[in-house]
């Protein structure tokens, strides 16, 4: 249970919000590179944190993340004209560069340089990998790149989607720290999903539906380590790092690639969910791409022609109340991503955490909401900057590995927990 | 075709959750396992709890062993320093949360797991004071609570605790 104080806080992201700020320190994935395929390509709206933005890629391949709107009467830029380096708005002919200054107005005689008085908002927007970055916060506290392990490994190793949610970014979040709802929600697929089928780790994952826990800090973020009987009073464990705000990387499963999310709000009722896969060793193989696109493993089928899944609410998630009957699929919903969303969607807009019954195998997400809440006082109260924002904290691996009884996780995993080198071997079971 | 499932999910439909109570006052037992941790537990001991109590099981020397039968009385005091029964306690517990300080190596984590195991209660544990003891300090006191403890927590804060009860309705 969270007060409504409490609930509110961490829920509202818009400008001036005190979380909305703290979230601004990060580096967050915007858009997918790939929507902005080349020089002069038709810009692309882009809404995050209750912000309307506008993404443009121009003549030179300099991209750019500025106010959606003309600074002259409003008109938005989307309709603009991707020319000669700039973006020219179609009513009167104003024109900016990337950076949102406006570099012509037309109706104005160039020496009088008005045109330099006048620019637009804008963001940084930094391709690394396969996704465009940008940071929202204030230019004099701009952290460095991010050097998360996906967007760093060669592009043969990597696949990565979003998908619509049209919930509150934190339900979604905590879906991702929430480690007891896969052995009910997603029981159907572990055996029969091609990304994830045929790991040895899966017999002890659905051999004992009452994994213990244990939640430990980590400077980034927790680590939450969930453990199974495996042979001879062993344990098989399976870690997964949280790295504050919103981003978590799910234990893996044999020889299949590694894979995790980022949640971005878009505003206060909907945003991103970001997956990707990443194999850190190897290209991935034709098979294991054509599933991820065609919407299996954590990906989606969508509706086409844009981002939002084809299952959705308006459809009712394409419920199959026979399938659910049958033991197909746990819940009637077909797929590891719509499951969640389905029922994370089904919360309402925004979870009123005031009327949940937490019990302690929640304990990772009620700590994760501690921390969170500490590092927004500490940043409105002293500035301080948040857990996650440091490269340093994106060096972490999750692990699926086997231990003795007597060893702590933190301890048996420590090596394996942290990303040394990329393109280093997973610890994987 | 508007679905159920698009109406639900609106923002209006959301209000309209009804607004009655959906669970009674849960009994939570919080228990320190050594002085240090006893300090951090009598002071919660202090807040409005719904129905929370606090316990040490420092002196819980004189106590019977694990692996006895179960008639035996194993002892824990309550904060006035009374003598309660440890049976009779967590018979009417729905969780038991256990504190230790890190570096220690509790003794009576396991008859406490024990009575918990044998009346189907879940246990907690909560490690506090990480930040003053060494890797290996922790790990001891994390071997040491693990086979008794369904969620083990290690928490740098010791504000963590009251966070957590709260969140659990204590
Ligand atoms: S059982 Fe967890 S939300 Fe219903
Ligand atoms: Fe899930």
């Amino acid at each position: 249970m969270l007060r409504k104080e409490q609930n509110d806080l961490l829920t509202q992201t818009g400008p001036g919000t005190p979380f909305g700020q703290m979230f601004r320190c990060y580096w967050v994935p915007a858009l997918l590179a790939d929507e902005l395929p080349e020089n002069e390509c038709p810009p692309v709206r882009v809404k995050l944190f209750s912000e309307r933005l506008l993404a443009f890629r121009d003549t030179d391949g300099k991209y750019g993340l500025i106010d959606e709107f003309c600074a002259h009467r409003g008109v938005s830029l989307w309709f603009g004209r991707n020319e000669e380096h700039g973006l020219r708005c179609p009513y009167h002919g104003w024109k900016y560069d990337t950076t949102g200054q406006c570099i012509d107005v037309p109706s104005e005689p160039i020496e009088s340089g008005f045109c330099k008085k006048i620019k637009l908002k804008s963001y940084p927007l930094v391709k690394i990998g396969p996704v465009l970055w940008t940071y929202m916060g204030p230019p004099d506290k701009q952290p460095p790149l991010p050097e998360w392990e996906f967007s760093l490994v060669p592009p043969e190793q990597v696949f990565i989607s979003k998908r619509l949610q049209e919930s509150n970014w934190l339900q979604a979040m905590e879906g991702g720290i929430d480690s007891s709802h896969v052995s009910f929600l997603h029981r159907g697929d572990l055996g029969s999903d091609p990304l994830f089928k045929g790991a040895k780790g899966n017999k002890y994952n659905l051999s004992d539906l009452q994994p213990h826990f244990e939640v430990v800090e980590q400077p980034g973020g927790l680590y939450i380590g969930a453990r199974r009987n495996a042979e001879n009073g062993h344990y098989y464990w399976r870690i997964t790092p949280w790295v504050m705000p919103n981003f978590t990387m799910i234990p893996p499963r044999g020889d299949h690639p590694m894979h995790g999310h980022f949640w971005v709000p878009i505003d206060d009722h909907n945003c991103w969910a970001w997956t990707y896969d990443f194999h850190p060793t190897r290209a991935l193989t034709k098979e294991e791409r054509a599933a991820m696109e065609a919407g299996q493993g954590l990906h989606c089928k969508y509706v086409p022609g844009s981002y939002r899944p084809l299952a959705n609410k308006d459809n009712d998630y394409l419920m199959d109340r026979a399938a659910q009957k049958a033991g197909r699929t746990y819940s009637g919903v077909e797929g590891f991503a719509i499951q969640d969303s389905s029922l994370q969607e089904s919360m309402g807009p925004v979870c009123d955490r005031t009327k949940e019954n937490l019990v302690s195998t929640d304990n990772g997400i009620i700590m994760a909401r501690h921390r969170m809440l500490r590092a927004a006082k500490a940043y409105q109260d002293k500035g301080t900057i948040p857990p996650g924002v440091d490269p340093q904290h994106h060096h972490i691996r999750s692990v699926s590995i086997v231990l003795p009884p007597d060893q702590a996780f933190k301890d048996g995993a420590k090596e394996a927990l942290t990303r040394h080198r990329v393109g280093a071997a997973q610890t994987t079971v | 075709m508007l679905s159920e499932s698009a109406r639900m999910t609106t923002a209006e439909e959301a209000r309209c959750r009804i607004d009655y109570p959906n669970s009674k006052p849960r009994a939570t037992k919080i228990i320190a396992l050594d002085p240090q941790s006893e300090a951090v537990v009598k002071r919660l001991a202090q807040g409005k709890w719904q129905q929370a109590s606090f316990f040490t099981s420092v002196d819980f020397d004189g106590a019977p062993r694990g692996g006895e039968n179960w008639s035996m009385k194993a002892w824990l005091s309550d904060l006035a320093g009374r003598t309660k029964d440890l049976i009779d306690e967590v018979a009417t517990a729905d969780l038991v949360v256990m504190v230790a300080s890190a570096g220690t190596k509790p003794k009576t984590a396991g008859v406490i797991a024990e009575a918990c195991g044998v009346r189907k209660v879940m246990t907690t544990a909560l490690i506090i004071g990480s930040d003053e003891h060494t890797d290996e300090e922790l790990s001891r006191t994390l071997a040491a609570l693990r086979p008794h403890a369904g969620m083990l927590v290690i928490a740098s804060d010791d504000d963590y605790i009251e966070q957590m009860l709260v969140a659990l309705r204590a």
